[in-house]
């Protein structure tokens, strides 16, 4: 295992690219696929909220036909968004996009020759072809956006790539960051985690957009964690308030390996989160954890599968949500054991604090079960602030808006203490906090 | 008549070997105790005669008054005579007390034949009695919500209950305090008798003070290393297991 | 000595597989149509009022599509020209044993219903494939007011009442099912309690089907009047068929103020059923609805109980036991809505898979806006017995607004290995170790039926267990 030492904080010294993208053909396995997913979005139907997967959506906010691909941004916002991508003070690797253009990216020298490719998706179309295609969009679509994932393949232009060869272990997380500007336009941000056997490694994805303005963004994750191997990953999605935003992620994991998928979820108006933790191998491990605040008029939706299919695997998932004024959420989520993964253990937990008499929180948690010697369980619970909690508080001369913020800190914090490494912890905390000032 | 364990070989199903070569005879109306360090293969050895699926014998014999019990199933042992006073007695929510032994006492009768209601519960309340549990434990679940103590009584209740011919109890003081012990232990004595073998399982000489032995092994790496009276126990307590595996390296060279 | 029970009724899984040859004098024939609905309600000599209900429930019922979006494609195996819809030889029940029909007689001795009705029961209602044979009820509580007859005695004799409230708890676009009896009910209990009445014993309904080819329709409305309280009680059998038998029931209970109802269900279908039932309450305030629930047999059941809260401090409670065997599928569940302040509802589920048996669990829980100090808990659990059974949990939460309190807790688990080898050590044999533990693991549940239920439960849960091990 070669570790690497943190970068010095470099996010200073981040220059504007000058060069224009290559003009180079795309791969043809690229562009098929592109065409094919193209006559797949056409002929999907819109969902609608009789398919279980959409069960209280609010679907009138997703219409694609609303938005157009978003055009490049002017220079002089570019220097604004690079000068406010501020993420983790010590990161092996930077990449910053805006419109799914690239504006800026770094890499750590030491991080080069352990042979970790990290690299902004178009130039791993030219560069990594053949590893690419291997991993690319290789998981179907089984939580309802099938449409918009066929949408994403035909419309996405770029992203992260990060490939993690055989038992090298990056200490400094990564980070890349997707600036969404303009008005009516829609991005499709993709990240895609190789994570070779033994190999271990830690990514932060940001969204963010440049105004208030309502565009439209839809990504897609692909997660690989090889034999054995490492990957903790965490997308803060803070995208402005009349933002609509779909975003896919597949993770698998094969045997011995270990994700952790943390979403910090903020910003948006309507949001539909889906993620797939798919269990390959034994002694397979996942956690999937979300925290989420939710004001105003935002409706967060989010999908979850953990799907077992070998035998002594193990999932546990985490999902919280705090909801304020006429906000939604719902968090539906299915724990499937495949009749060969004996020995599984899974677990799932909701939990829902409301905190205005107009929110609305619904929970959809399920289990199926086709394999005996298992340990399945989940719970749900909706409540809001204990009574007792808050008077102890008061009681020690906090006041009572204090009060609220500092529990419903603490209720989400519990979320992001169960991320593995510190200072992206610290981080989304400090994230997190400012989220909640005002409240 | 007497259980009679003969060159056993034992492991743990497809991985290690635990018992090496235990020969052993427990006669009717005596009482054996086998000591031993941990790791020396004194809890397994129960749970193998018992035929815990965890195990395999891959060789020798156990013979219950001539019959070979190792091919029967565990409750078929169990309906020849053998008891075992577990360890760590299982919970069963849901399923009472009193309706648990009342099911093993049926099991044992023949086919056809109804347990009186009357005169099982009779017998039970006077043998709670004499080990002071509670009437109401014949309603609560089996061993479930038990403190250390209870679930012990309850297994020399049980043990009462079934009338074994050759009984093993299992580490049966582990998680005692002193009173609990006497109780036990009395039970225990109560059902000492010219009809009934016990082997007693413990790592500590404490145990067989209350329940004063016939005989004493010591177990060590899966075999019976040393044989004697009750003064082997005292012997092991002031000196330690460390005095016999010395005594054994000695042996061995010499 | 709580927990030991004696009792000398023996009605077990295999005791309803038997039937006696039809002599039907009122036939239907095969098949659903507007001419179906006429002649149901022509034998019946129903006013015009419920035939022209009829009419239109059919009319949706043909529009509605099968919920397979959600449910199990079982249902498309349901042919609706191949079922017989209404079969029977009289529209009165008569009030005495002795003037049932001899055949039809024997079918409840054999069940022994007349036997329990002597012991234990208030009254008594027995209906034999489309409508009762026998209906009666302990004098005394006709005396104080209190109304137990079947759904058409009950249309037709207490229109004031029955008008009020059927079709009101669910009404007939509720879904396919409901909108098919709404059609073609026939049979069923009306059950009106007066204020302030008390039963102390339970009014029993027993289901029994004869006919192959044949659907069960009966509709089922109960009316608790402020304060009083009833428990109701229904049994269903069936012999077995090669071929698909439907029942497809509507239950809807309407307690007031401060009244109590319990309603019991012990279903032990042939496993050549679809039994997919519609049942729901309206508790007002104060009120209290429990329905207390165990499924056994039959291919497909698809049952969700619901309380709609509808006054303030009512409550809501489901109790439900689900087996599923080889080739069966237990679909069940509850539904809890929530439309008062202070309301409380408790949905406690246990099932058990077996073999290649399949249990789901789905689940409602709504709390709208602007309610205060409601409060819901549910807990699934589910035991898979063998490595081809399965078991799903499907519930749905959600809630409006602060100041409420919603948990829900699901777990499945199997017998474990300790136990069983802890019990053989005993003297149990590896299947009665097995069984005591399934007993074990719904015994809290047991308890909450009647005594005289518990012990047929006990017992069929053992015959089912029966040949799962080794």
């Amino acid at each position: 295992m070669r570790a690497l030492k943190p970068a010095p904080p470099f996010f200073m010294t981040d220059s504007l690219l000058q060069d224009a993208p290559s003009a180079a053909a795309l791969p043809e396995w690229f562009t098929k696929a592109k065409a094919s997913a193209t006559s797949a979005f056409e002929a999907l139907p819109m969902p609608t909220r009789r398919d279980e997967f959409w069960r209280f959506s609010n679907l009138k906010a997703l219409d694609p036909q609303d938005f157009t691909p978003a055009r490049p941004v002017a220079s002089e916002v570019c220097e604004e968004l690079l000068a406010s991508s501020s993420g983790i003070k010590a990161s092996a690797g930077r990449l910053v996009f805006a419109n799914d253009q690239l504006l800026a990216r770094n890499t750590d020298a030491e991080l080069a020759k352990t042979g970790v490719l990290w690299m902004p998706l178009s130039e791993a179309l030219h560069s990594h072809s053949e590893l690419l295609s291997r991993y690319f969009m290789r998981t179907e679509s089984v939580l309802g956006s099938a449409k918009f994932q066929a949408l994403h393949r035909s419309s996405v232009k770029e992203g992260s790539f990060l490939y993690v060869p055989k038992g090298v272990s990056v200490s400094a997380p990564l980070e890349a960051f997707h600036w969404l500007a303009g008005s009516g336009q829609a991005v499709f941000p993709h990240t895609i985690i190789v994570a070779e056997e033994g190999s271990s490694v830690t990514m932060v994805d940001w969204f963010k957009s440049a105004s208030e303005a309502r565009n439209m963004a839809c990504g897609v994750n692909d997660l690989h964690v090889g034999a054995g191997a490492e990957v903790r990953y965490v997308c803060i999605q803070d995208w402005s308030r009349q933002t609509v935003s779909l975003h896919a992620n597949a993770t698998t994991v094969a045997e011995r390996g270990s994700a952790t998928h943390l979403g910090l979820h903020l910003g948006g108006l309507f949001s539909r989160i889906e993620s797939l933790s798919r269990l390959n191998g034994a002694g397979a491990r996942s956690d999937m954890l979300a925290a989420t605040v939710a004001d105003s008029a935002q409706e967060f939706d989010q999908r979850t599968l953990q799907d077992h299919r070998s035998p002594e695997t193990y999932s546990d998932l985490l999902y919280k949500n705090a909801l304020y004024d006429q906000a939604k959420t719902i968090v539906s989520g299915l724990i499937r054991v495949e009749p060969q993964a004996h020995k599984t253990d899974a677990f799932q937990k909701v939990r829902n604090l409301i905190l205005s008499p107009d929110a609305e929180a619904n929970s959809l948690p399920g289990l199926e079960i086709l394999a005996d010697d298992v340990r399945c369980s989940h719970g749900a619970t909706t409540g809001e602030i204990d009574a007792e909690e808050l008077f102890y508080m008061q009681s020690r001369g906090i006041p009572a808006r204090d009060a609220y913020r500092l529990i419903t800190f603490g209720f989400l914090n519990e979320v992001l203490e169960r991320f593995p490494d510190q200072t992206v912890r610290e981080r989304l905390q400090e994230t997190l906090r400012a989220r909640l000032h005002g409240h | 008549m007497s259980l009679v364990i003969q060159n056993l070989h034992a492991r743990v199903v497809g991985g290690q070997e635990i018992l090496r070569g235990l020969n052993l005879e427990i006669e009717k109306g005596r009482v054996h105790a086998i000591m031993g360090p941990n790791g020396s293969g004194k809890s397994t050895l129960s749970k193998i005669i018992a035929g815990h699926p965890d195990y395999e014998v891959t060789s020798g014999e156990v013979l219950l008054d001539g019959t070979n019990i190792l091919p029967l199933s565990p409750d078929a042992r169990a309906r020849a005579g053998l008891f075992l006073a577990f360890q760590y007695p299982v919970e069963i929510p849901g399923v009472s007390n009193a309706n648990f032994i009342r099911a093993a006492r049926q099991a044992r009768l023949a086919e056809g034949e109804e347990l009186d209601a009357v005169d099982y519960y009779g017998e039970l309340y006077k043998e709670m009695d004499s080990l002071e549990i509670p009437r109401s434990f014949t309603a609560r679940s089996v061993n479930e919500g038990f403190s250390g103590g209870e679930k012990k009584r309850n297994e020399v209740l049980q043990m009462a209950m079934l009338q074994p011919s050759y009984a093993i109890l299992d580490e049966t003081d582990s998680g005692l305090d002193i009173d609990a012990l006497k109780i036990v232990a009395a039970g225990v004595n109560a059902q000492r008798s010219s009809n009934v073998g016990m082997l007693v399982i413990t790592h500590y000489q404490r145990l067989l003070d209350y329940i004063t032995p016939d005989v004493v092994h010591v177990l060590v790496g899966g075999r019976i290393v040393r044989t004697a009276g009750p003064e082997l126990a005292h012997e092991l307590e002031s000196k330690g297991y460390d005095w016999i595996r010395e005594d054994l390296a000695e042996s061995a060279s010499a | 000595m709580s927990t030991e029970v004696i009792s000398q009724i023996d009605v077990d899984r295999t005791r309803g597989d038997f039937h006696y040859p039809e002599q039907h004098t009122f036939d239907a024939g095969t098949g659903l149509s507007h001419a179906t609905v006429d002649y149901i309600s022509d034998v019946k000599n129903e006013p015009a009022w419920i035939r022209e209900f009829r009419h239109k429930a059919l009319d949706v019922f043909l529009s509605k599509p099968m919920p397979t979006n959600w449910a199990s494609q079982d249902l498309e195996n349901i042919v609706f020209e191949n079922i017989r819809y209404y079969l029977a030889n009289s529209q009165r029940p008569t009030r005495s044993w002795d003037e049932v029909p001899d055949d039809v007689k024997r079918t409840f001795e054999r069940l022994g219903i007349p036997e329990q009705e002597r012991k234990f029961l208030a009254g008594v209602e027995a209906q034999f494939d489309s409508e009762a044979v026998y209906s009666n009820m302990k004098k005394a509580l006709g005396d104080e007011g209190v109304i137990f007859v079947g759904s058409t005695e009950g249309l037709k004799e207490h229109p004031e009442i029955f008008k009020k409230w059927f079709g009101k708890v669910i009404p007939t676009g509720d879904n396919k099912f409901s909108a098919l009896n709404s059609a073609v009910f026939s049979g069923g209990s009306f059950i009106y309690v007066p204020p302030g009445v008390k039963l102390k014993h339970p009014l029993q309904a027993y289901f029994r089907i004869n006919a192959e080819n044949f659907g069960q329709f009966e509709r089922t409305l109960i009316i608790a009047d402020e304060g009083s309280e009833v428990m109701y009680m229904e049994g269903c059998t069936a012999p077995k068929f090669e071929t698909a038998t439907l029942h497809s029931a509507v239950v809807e209970l309407v307690a007031l103020k401060g009244a109590k109802i319990q309603y019991v269900t012990v279903q032990n279908w042939s496993a050549n059923v679809f039994n997919l039932v519609t049942k729901r309450a309206i508790a007002h305030e104060e009120a209290e609805v429990r329905w207390i629930d165990c499924n056994i047999g039959s291919r497909l059941t698809m049952k969700y109980p619901g309380v709609v809260l509808k006054g303030r401090k009512a409550r809501g409670e489901v109790i439900s036991i689900a087996l599923a065997n080889n080739g069966q599928h237990q679909d069940t569940g509850a539904k809890m809505i929530h439309a008062a302040d202070e309301t409380t509802s408790n949905v406690i589920s246990k099932s058990i898979s077996i073999g290649k048996g399949r249990s789901t669990y789905r689940g409602q829980v709504h709390i709208p806006k602007h309610l205060k100090g409601c409060k819901n808990n549910t807990e699934c659990d589910a035991l898979l017995i063998n490595s081809t059974s399965r078991t799903d949990t499907y519930p749905a939460i959600t809630v409006r607004g602060s100041g409420n309190s919603v948990q829900h807790e699901a777990s499945v688990s199997q017998v474990s290995a300790d136990q069983i080898f802890y019990m053989q050590q005993r003297g149990l044999t590896e299947a009665q170790a097995m069984s005591l533990s399934v007993n074990g693991f719904v015994n809290d549940l047991v308890r909450e039926f009647p005594m005289e239920y518990s012990v047929e439960l006990k017992r069929l849960i053992d015959l089912e267990m029966e040949g799962s091990v080794g």
